[in-house]
């Protein structure tokens, strides 16, 4: 079976709007965490979000969007996936074949217009132009309807850890033969359904999060999309590749609907499932891009199931405490950073921390480092015990 | 990919005793279901569960209470917990932010259906939500055909799981997709006018790569994203060739026509694609129209291949006069019924084929 190949990448967040930016401020250590200054929600001053403080009117022109009703969500992912369609070089004979596949993760769809939907789902007149733009599936159908792809199209929704499953389902295409190439992401916009909804569970940190820190006191949470263009690496001519997918792996925790089981069996059985899909060691890892969301329940779990995983564990980081918690997007932008971290020899630290969790006694990594390694695994736990890791690996 | 066991929660009585023949009429063209008593839950859990987790739940755990070697859940829903959501959004607004109960945002996440299977039942294997509206099942279905691919011995949970509530009902009838007079789920195909009536299900298949004992095979799946009549009726062509050898032959021909006059182009035009003497059954009067309907159509093709029996009014008239007063469709096709092609359409954008086979 021909290996999966990266020949494409793309990404906005709070860090930048484009793989260059992103990589940029990796390197330097800088936070992309603050208030809010374009969403208005009750906390837009007492809490700190991943905001990408570009206005929906200057992302419709950038991406030349003259369409009524379509949302933050998917301007965010248009522009995403339009970097990394470009960087991959498809020819449009190859996006509009029947041979190309696209799949989004998406979990807020249009529910960022939370006044509008208030409105349409409440009312028996006078609809709004987002009738069609609150479900998760709406964005895939405006970026399907954008580039004209005519192969599989498919929307996936397990909440944290949805684009991770979206590469895994996209890579699976290739390999049982549904697709020869695919364009692959996530995607989410802040929305106060997630801002109110992981406010209602206690885990909003009202300050920047500190992830693996004895007192993490919670997430923030972020926006953004990640896209990447997938291919077998047999079917790359003289392409640029940036890595190679070696593993993926789904599993379900099976103990709680917001929360992970003490001794993380769920993230233990993800990331050794990985590692068996990609015929590796665990000692063969060198850097984990950890779930790391900064709450109470994941760090320490993640933490465990990380020490079961590897007898020495190597050298790990959540990029959570820079652009936040882009659910639905997570694992596409942190994919991204993994690939980045891959090319460039090097390796992105954590923020905020200073103590490590008395019963794991990890430390992240805590300065930007060069580094060269060969395989980087990143992990990706949602509500519903749904736990998936991804590896990367050099060509 | 062959089923070994099912069960559907539809508006009609599809649960325990199956009554194919009886029609419950819709009420303000919408058809609700008809919910079981859900004994598998325990009822502390079940109070807690909004209707599209309760139902998910409820249709699943027949099947795989017992079976301890379940190997993936996989679950396609466009909206899944709606009301839930709605419900936690209503609470933002009136409340204006401020402190809200977390039980409905919990519950309104589309993976709660595959999750709360996955904790009932302890199984922590694959476990995955498919959201892609009109083709959330279709790609629930083709993940199942590719998990069975990668591994032989799997047995598998897929489903399709759609409510509808005030909610989703509002969003829709403003954007033109329900009839605007109300008119009886038995009249859908006679009134020559745009949208149709809303309905809502669940039905959840056991499936694994085993042919013994089989209870029908869903052998092939397309998928297809366009809103133009000719590329449908160009890639059914190209379906069935790839699916079918010019030897064998399609019984039944079951399509998603829905009674929105928009849509019917799509229709015609595949039926004319099919052999004059195939026989032509709509579904969307029973169950009503919803992101997910075609998770029962697959269920409808496998009791008709089942029980060789379709009741009359499934099937489209006009093509059969003389064979109206027979009741069974194995008289109206004079053979068995063996093989029956699905098409169904969303919204006129997405498009799916499936092929069920005996």
């Amino acid at each position: 079976m021909s290996r999966i190949a990266i020949t494409g990448i793309g990404v906005i967040s709070a860090l930048g709007d484009s793989v260059e930016a992103n990589h940029n401020a990796l390197v330097k250590s800088e936070c992309g965490l603050s208030s809010l200054q374009l969403f208005k929600t009750i906390y837009s001053d007492t809490l700190k979000f991943g905001e990408i403080k570009i206005e929906n009117e200057q992302l419709k022109n950038r991406l030349n969007i003259k369409l009524n009703g379509i949302t933050r969500t998917s301007l965010l992912a248009l522009h995403a996936l339009k970097e990394a369609v470009n960087d991959s070089k498809l020819t449009k004979s190859q996006i509009e074949s029947y041979d190309t596949a696209l799949i989004v993760a998406n979990t807020v769809g249009g529910m960022c217009l939370t006044d509008e939907l208030y409105q349409d789902s409440n009312s028996k007149e006078n609809g709004s132009e987002y009738l069609s733009s609150y479900d998760c599936g709406s964005t895939t159908l405006f970026l399907q309807n954008q580039l004209g792809v005519k192969g599989v199209c498919n929307t996936i929704n397990t909440a944290c850890s949805s684009s991770a499953n979206a590469i895994m389902f996209a890579a699976r295409l290739i390999n049982n033969g549904y697709a020869k190439r695919a364009i692959v992401g996530g995607v989410d916009s802040l929305a106060k359904f997630t801002i109110n909804g992981f406010n209602s569970l206690g885990i909003l940190a009202p300050q920047n999060c500190k992830p693996f820190d004895k007192d993490r006191n919670g997430l923030n949470l972020g926006e953004g999309s990640g896209f990447i263009v997938i291919e077998k690496e047999s079917d790359v001519d003289d392409k640029k590749i940036y890595a190679i997918l070696s593993g993926y792996f789904n599993s379900n925790d099976a103990f709680h609907p917001s929360a992970l089981s003490d001794n993380g069996e769920g993230p233990f059985l993800a990331m050794k499932g990985a590692l068996k899909t990609a015929n590796l060691s665990p000692f063969q890892i060198g850097y984990v891009n950890t779930h790391g969301t900064g709450t109470e329940n994941n760090d320490e779990v993640e933490g465990r199931a990380l020490k079961r995983i590897f007898e020495i564990v190597p050298p790990f980081a959540s990029t959570k405490s820079k652009i936040g918690h882009c659910l639905g997007a997570a694992a596409a932008i942190e994919s991204v950073f993994s690939i980045i971290a891959l090319n460039n020899h090097e390796i992105f630290p954590s923020l905020n921390f200073t103590t490590p969790i008395e019963s794991t006694g990890l430390t992240p990594l805590l300065e930007y480092k060069k580094y060269s390694f060969e395989h980087i695994m990143t992990n990706s736990f949602g509500f519903g015990g749904n736990c998936s890791s991804l590896i990367f690996s050099k060509k | 990919m062959y089923i070994h066991k099912s069960t559907c929660i539809s508006p009609q009585q599809t649960y325990s005793e199956v009554d194919l023949e009886k029609t419950i009429l819709s009420v303000n063209n919408i058809l609700t279901v008809v919910e079981p008593k859900y004994q598998d839950i325990p009822l502390n859990i079940l109070r807690r569960m909004g209707k599209a987790v309760r139902m998910g739940v409820g249709a699943a755990l027949p099947l795989i209470k017992d079976s301890k070697n379940i190997d993936g859940i996989i679950i396609g829903t466009a909206n899944g917990g709606m009301e839930d959501c709605i419900k936690f959004l209503n609470q933002i607004v009136q409340f204006e932010e401020g402190r809200l109960t977390p039980t409905n945002f919990v519950q309104s996440t589309p993976n709660a259906i595959a999750a709360q299977i996955s904790i009932t039942t302890q199984n922590k294997g694959y476990n995955i939500t498919h959201v892609h509206r009109g083709l959330a099942f279709e790609n629930a279905l083709i993940d199942a055909q590719m998990l069975l691919k990668e591994n032989l011995d799997f047995n598998l949970l897929v489903g399709g799981v759609d409510e509808i509530s005030s909610y989703n009902y509002n969003i829709e009838n403003l954007g033109g997709w329900y009839k605007e007079k109300e008119i009886d789920n038995t009249e859908l195909y006679k009134n020559d006018s745009k949208g149709t009536i809303a309905g809502e299900g669940v039905t959840m298949f056991l499936v694994n790569n085993c042919k013994e004992n089989c209870f029908a095979n869903i052998s092939a799946i397309k998928t297809l994203h366009t809103n133009k009549t000719d590329e449908v009726a160009e890639q059914l062509k190209l379906f069935i060739a790839d699916n079918i050898s010019p030897e064998q032959k399609i019984d039944l021909f079951i399509t998603g026509e829905n009674g929105d006059n928009r849509l019917q182009n799509y229709y015609n035009i595949c039926e004319k694609v099919l052999d004059k003497n195939t026989g032509i059954a709509r579904f969307k009067h029973f169950c009503g129209e919803y992101p997910t309907a075609s998770a029962f159509s697959v269920w409808l093709a496998s009791q008709i291949l089942n029980n060789q029996i379709i009741p009359k009014h499934f099937i489209k008239q006009d093509r059969f006069p003389q064979s109206l007063s027979k009741k069974t469709l194995s008289d109206i096709c004079n053979n068995k019924v063996e093989r029956i092609l699905i098409y169904n359409n969303y919204k006129g954008q997405q498009h799916s084929f499936m092929l069920i086979e005996k």
